[in-house]
């Protein structure tokens, strides 16, 4: 038993096993769900919330939140496609749409990591401006009719039968993971989030780490959100509403701390094609798809409940066995001077 | 904050002025009722701040919850959906036919029950406070969905939801809600000055070991904090679903952003410790006056959002810079208090 | 096992008899005795891990004790919780205060015992209740108003102990209470001390500053590796360097013992002056200067609040300074982070290893090669897994770290192998300047030894070292040179260089006390 746990508490192992057994279940209850065009549906509908939830993980390992995604989505979308009616190319819309993101992302990140503000506050200020600016632009020009060939491709074409949005998913998943893993930078995105007092003594430039995450993280949503305007090739307002839920449910179910330092992409990706093929899987067995919001909440909570309980009986092994150094000294009290 | 002024020089005033509770909302809100007048004469009609009163109620209500729950050191995202289920448990049950005060007494019991549930799932299962109530602010959504299945509510004013619902106004404008929330803000602002559930509930948002050592039980505390936040909510959740006349699956989505933007404006403090119904109430009079000025200089309805985003982002800068100036003025303030003594 | 007389008669107020705590592998607490009689200022002296801590946790219901027994009054008692403490009358006042930083000092007081009815408060009676003793105890009108957050250090902990006042303490226990006080104000604690005992309640007073006790307690009980070394009920009647000695023992992990160990080939080369501050500031640190050269291990010593941490931080960059320069190998140096240091050179060993130190989710080889990445990629962009396990490796051999694996967890590691592989980090910086604060805090034995070793080998080929220590007998072996400082200066400096004999180790402690607490002790 006590072995069992352990191999659970394993990073990325859990979330891995629940998914498998899950897709085992789906497959045998419903023929259906392992076809060629059920997988390709489903891997297009996760592709805009594994992306946005692959930026939120840079910034919850470095220790923030960005709850502005799904915002960010919804705006860079509406903007994309505004462009779009204006005559621009597409590759120009394309960026534009990103740009839309990182401006976005710059802005969280200015506030937050340079003046210290409460980054939850910050981004939920910036998700009710980036959702009221594109229910304002929606509501000046209707978002929808264009016919470009070019753009519908984006999201609508396939190479050998894969669908492109897949393709670029993958393709930019993997960087993410690598950036993360394999570089300077995404060390860094770690140290600053595991220990942030420590990480800025060991030479690690925090503040502007946690800058760069949010920007990140606005310019991987603004180009899910181009990609979810081509899937759908209209605007409406309040596309990306909810999203952000989502893309927390995925990251948290895929391991990522809330508070900083452990998780990646790789994992919170499986996350959100967890959080899809369940929505999918229940739709195939004729559940209302309007139980996925309760589905997506109750997820969060087990996943948080089940990671502290592992994080418990890790830390009971971790004492039976480690030595301390010196007597505990009494429960420190937290700082006086914080105001 | 009344410091008899010894001694006190003017950029400490001044710092103190922008880090009082609630400050910089008074110096706004005093700034566009001189400036408003100047361009748009309708705005200082008493119509039109008979309007602004009755609307301010559902915000200041939502507000006062949400003011306590970050006097906690706690944050409730939940607020909208409560508002929406409660609304709907009061539509659903008088449809049901039953009497209109079994419907009230049960929608607010389900505002209370679900804001237990949120201090449970923060207190004892250790969830993130912003993550549990995001999660069951979704929960609730979804549950909205669900049970309307796109069909919203109507039919349920009855003659006995006037009153509530503030159709019938007392000296022909103030509208029964607007007591209500008057007596909510009194006893509130009662209970966090003078009972000793009050005393903890800052306490423990100030400093949770302090708070621990000296034998509170911190987790009471913050369940009741949301407790009376989840209450909250569900009576501004019958006050609206009287204005609107129908509860649809979207009602009160957004509604947490207008609430933790007037508790901000109004003083609170995001990470616990400080803040007041006064705050709140200058808060919510300030958003709704400011969406008033919106709507009365013909701006679209639909900037409304974009505005609200942009004004809780410069509260809480405003809170930040205040944060810092209150601690500049607190270290002074001990440097002198040690140099006096030498 | 040194009793206290029966001067006072009957039974003591507190006593401890026996006590024995043990932690996997330490024995913090062995036989430990001591007895504290009504209206006594005690005082508890001894070296860090001395067992202090430890004895306070079993009086405050923090730590339950192996065996061994509690009598209050002559009758045993069960100390096992916090609360059962509280209602023996025993308060403790710990460093870090347990106060509300946005209540009142009245709302402080009466926290959790509020007192009105039906959940109602009297705010009017519990003022007039405690105004007169607030007056006492030198809080104003104004004061009682303000949020303590706004209080000095010491009205803080006059709140504090008005709180043990108030609900009938028995026995008071202040945990260095004059640390982070200004002189002026550990007088006026004191008194405050004094009157409390003249109240006839008891206090147990741990203390790192010799120069205090004097005038003040009335029994002194000293502690040594966990065990009691004596008791003394006439603190006239010793000297502070009997004191010392008597803290320190001829015992075998005297760190001083323990340097001397260490063999030392001085560096020969030139030694130009690599590091210079002039009229650095911020606060607390004022106006220092000093010099360091290559080859040189230079010491910093001063109470805990001196302002040694901070004036480290500054030299690093990680607190921007607000006046003065910093030359580095006679370069005006512009240091505005951390990582900027380690580009200059500089590199810092920081104290709180669990805190400040280490990067506890990350294993031993990222722990070190994080401060310098560049140094273990591909064209300084990829990473590269296997020279930055090979470095780790390296290091590992180097510095005897004990550990299965280079990437096993840092968290998973003892105290003292942590340590070396901060060393190890900072030492892959390449830097000419380390600064090593605390360098054995919280180390056994044998790593200490090791991490002398460590700081050896840098100087004597070529490197220049900082270290900052509370621990005299370690500076006055490791260091060539210390600096004093005292309530953020410089207080004087005392050459140490080819230290020998203990009784010239005496009089340089007593130099440098003396410089740290501005009064003389001999």
């Amino acid at each position: 038993m006590a072995r069992i746990l352990r191999s659970l508490s394993v990073d990325g192992v859990t979330v891995t096993i629940a998914f498998v057994i899950m897709v085992a279940y789906f497959a045998i209850a419903s023929p259906f769900f392992l076809s060629g065009e059920n997988i390709r549906n489903l891997l297009v509908e996760a592709t805009p919330i594994a992306l946005i939830a692959a930026g939120l993980t840079y910034v919850l390992l470095a220790g923030g939140i960005d709850l502005s995604v799904g915002g960010v989505l919804g705006l860079s979308a509406g903007v994309a496609y505004w462009g779009l009616l204006q005559g621009l190319p597409v590759g120009v819309v394309v960026l534009l749409g990103i740009t839309v993101g990182a401006v976005v992302g710059v802005v969280n990140g200015l506030v937050i990591s340079g003046l210290g503000v409460n980054d939850f506050i910050v981004t939920l200020a910036t998700m009710s401006m980036s959702f009221g600016l594109l229910a304002v632009l929606a509501s000046s020009v209707t978002l929808a009719g264009a016919a470009s060939e070019e753009f519908s491709e984006i999201a609508r074409g396939a190479i050998f039968a894969v669908p492109t949005p897949v393709i670029i998913a993958v393709v930019l998943l993997a960087l993410l993971e690598v950036i993360l893993i394999k570089t300077p930078f995404g060390r860094r995105v770690y140290a600053g989030g595991m220990n942030p007092r420590a990480a800025e003594l060991a030479g690690v430039p925090v503040r502007r780490v946690r800058f760069e995450v949010y920007v990140i993280s606005g310019a991987v949503a603004g180009l899910a959100g181009v990609i979810q305007a081509s899937r759908l090739n209209s605007v409406q307002d309040g596309l990306g509403s909810g999203y952000e839920l989502t893309a927390i449910a995925a990251a948290v179910l895929g391991g990522v701390s809330l508070t900083g330092g452990r998780g990646s992409v790789w994992r919170t990706v499986v996350g959100a094609l967890f959080l899809v093929s369940l929505s999918r899987g229940l739709q195939l067995l004729g559940v209302d798809p309007l139980w996925f919001t309760i589905v997506t909440g109750l997820s969060i909570i087990a996943a948080i409940a089940f990671d502290r309980i592992m994080q418990r009986v890790a830390a009971s092994r971790a004492t039976s066995r480690e030595t301390p150094a010196a007597p505990m000294p009494p429960a420190s009290v937290s700082e006086m001077t914080r105001v | 904050m009344n410091q008899s002024a010894r001694q006190v020089s003017l950029p400490d005033r001044l710092s103190a002025l922008i880090a009082k509770p609630s400050g910089g909302a008074v110096v706004l809100l005093i700034a566009i009722c001189v400036v408003m007048p100047l361009t748009q004469p309708s705005f200082l009609t008493p119509d039109n701040w008979g309007n602004i009163i009755n609307q301010m109620v559902y915000v200041l209500l939502l507000a006062i919850g949400m003011t306590v729950v970050l006097i906690s050191g706690g944050i409730d995202l939940s607020v909208g959906s409560i508002l929406a289920i409660s609304a709907a448990v009061m539509a659903d049950t008088i449809n049901q036919g039953r009497p209109f005060i079994v419907a009230l007494l049960l929608a607010l019991l389900a505002g209370a029950v679900f804001g237990a549930v949120n201090g449970l799932l923060i207190t004892k299962l250790g969830l993130p406070d912003f993550v549990a109530t995001l999660a069951t602010l979704g929960i609730g959504q979804g549950i909205m969905f669900l049970w309307t299945k796109g069909f919203p509510f109507i039919g349920y004013m009855l003659e006995d939801y006037y009153v509530l619902a503030g159709r019938d106004r007392l000296f022909g404008f103030i509208g029964a809600p607007v007591l209500i929330a008057a007596a909510v803000a009194l006893v509130i602002a009662a209970v966090l000055r003078a009972t000793r559930l009050g005393r903890h509930t800052y306490a423990v948002g100030s400093n949770r070991d302090a708070a621990r050592l000296s034998g509170i039980s911190v987790s009471r505390v913050k369940i009741t904090a949301y407790v009376i936040s989840g209450l909250l909510a569900g009576l501004t959740g019958v006050l609206l679903a009287g204005r609107t006349t129908t509860v649809s699956a979207t009602m009160g989505i957004g509604y947490e952003i207008q609430a933790i933007a007037a508790a901000v404006i109004g003083g609170a403090l995001l990470s616990g410790g400080r803040g007041r119904v006064s705050g709140a109430i200058a808060g919510a009079l300030l958003l709704t006056v400011t969406y008033n000025v919106i709507n009365i200089a013909g701006v679209s309805a639909t900037w409304q959002q974009v505005f609200l985003g942009a004004i809780l982002l410069l509260a809480v800068i405003v809170d930040r810079l205040g944060t810092l100036a209150y601690q500049r003025s607190l270290s002074r303030a001990r440097v002198r208090s040690t140099a006096t003594l030498a | 096992m040194a009793e206290t007389s029966a001067a006072a008669g009957g039974a003591p107020l507190f006593e401890v008899r026996q006590i024995v705590k043990r932690y996997p592998g330490v024995a913090a607490l062995t036989d430990v005795s001591v007895a504290i009689r009504r209206g006594q200022i005690h005082a508890l002296l001894g070296e860090n891990g001395a067992g202090k801590s430890t004895l306070i946790g079993v009086l405050s219901g923090i730590t339950i004790p192996d065996s061994g027994e509690i009598r209050v009054d002559g009758e045993p008692v069960n100390i096992r919780r916090p609360k059962d403490a509280q209602a023996l009358g025993v308060t403790t006042i710990h460093q870090e205060l347990s106060l509300a930083p946005d209540l009142t000092v009245v709302e402080n007081i009466f926290l959790g015992r509020e007192t009105g009815k039906w959940g109602l408060i009297n705010d009017r009676r519990m003022k007039e209740q405690v105004h007169q003793l607030c007056s006492e105890f030198g809080l104003d009108e104004d004061d009682m108003r303000r949020p303590v957050a706004s209080l000095g250090a010491l009205k803080q902990h006059v709140v504090e102990i008005l709180k043990a006042l108030v609900f009938d303490a028995r026995l008071v226990i202040l945990d260095e209470p004059t640390s982070g006080l200004a002189d002026s104000e550990r007088e006026a604690l004191f008194e405050h001390m004094r009157a409390l005992r003249s109240r006839g309640l008891s206090i147990l007073w741990v203390t790192h500053r010799l120069d205090e006790l004097y005038g003040l307690a009335d029994a002194i009980t000293v502690l040594r590796d966990g065990r009691h070394v004596a008791t003394l009920d006439d603190p006239a009647a010793i000297s502070p360097e009997d004191l010392v000695r008597l803290m320190v023992g001829g015992k075998a992990s005297s760190p001083g013992a323990v340097a001397e160990e260490v063999g030392r080939t001085r560096w020969s080369g030139p030694q130009d002056e690599v590091l210079r501050l002039e009229g650095v500031s911020r606060l607390p640190v004022q106006n220092v200067s000093l010099t360091l050269k290559r080859g040189e291990i230079l010491g910093v010593a001063g109470i805990a609040g001196a302002g040694r941490t901070e004036l480290a931080r500054l030299i690093f960059g990680a607190d921007r300074r607000e006046k003065g320069t910093i030359w580095i190998n006679g370069m005006p140096a512009k240091i505005r982070s951390p990582r900027q240091a380690f580009k200059a050179g500089i590199a810092l060993v920081p104290e709180e290893r669990k805190t400040l130190g280490i990067l506890g989710d990350f294993g031993v080889s990222k722990n070190i090669s994080v401060s310098r990445l560049g140094g273990v990629a591909l064209g300084g962009v990829l990473l590269d897994g296997g020279k930055e396990s090979a470095v780790a490796a390296g290091y590992v051999r180097e510095l005897g770290i004990k550990t299965p694996s280079v990437q096993q967890k840092i968290r998973n590691l003892s105290g003292g192998n942590q340590q070396k592989v901060i060393i190890a980090r900072c030492l892959f910086t390449e830097p000419s300047i380390l600064i090593i604060d605390e360098p054995t805090q919280g180390i056994d034995v044998g790593a200490k030894v090791e991490v002398y070793r460590l700081i050896y080998d840098f100087v004597d080929n070529g490197g220049a070292v900082i270290v900052i220590s509370s621990e005299l007998p370690e500076l006055l072996r490791v260091a060539d040179r210390v600096v004093v400082m005292r309530e953020g200066q410089i207080a004087g400096e005392v050459d140490v260089h080819d230290n020998s004999g203990s009784d010239e180790d005496t009089r340089k402690t007593e130099e440098i006390m003396a410089l740290a607490v501005r009064e003389s002790v001999a």
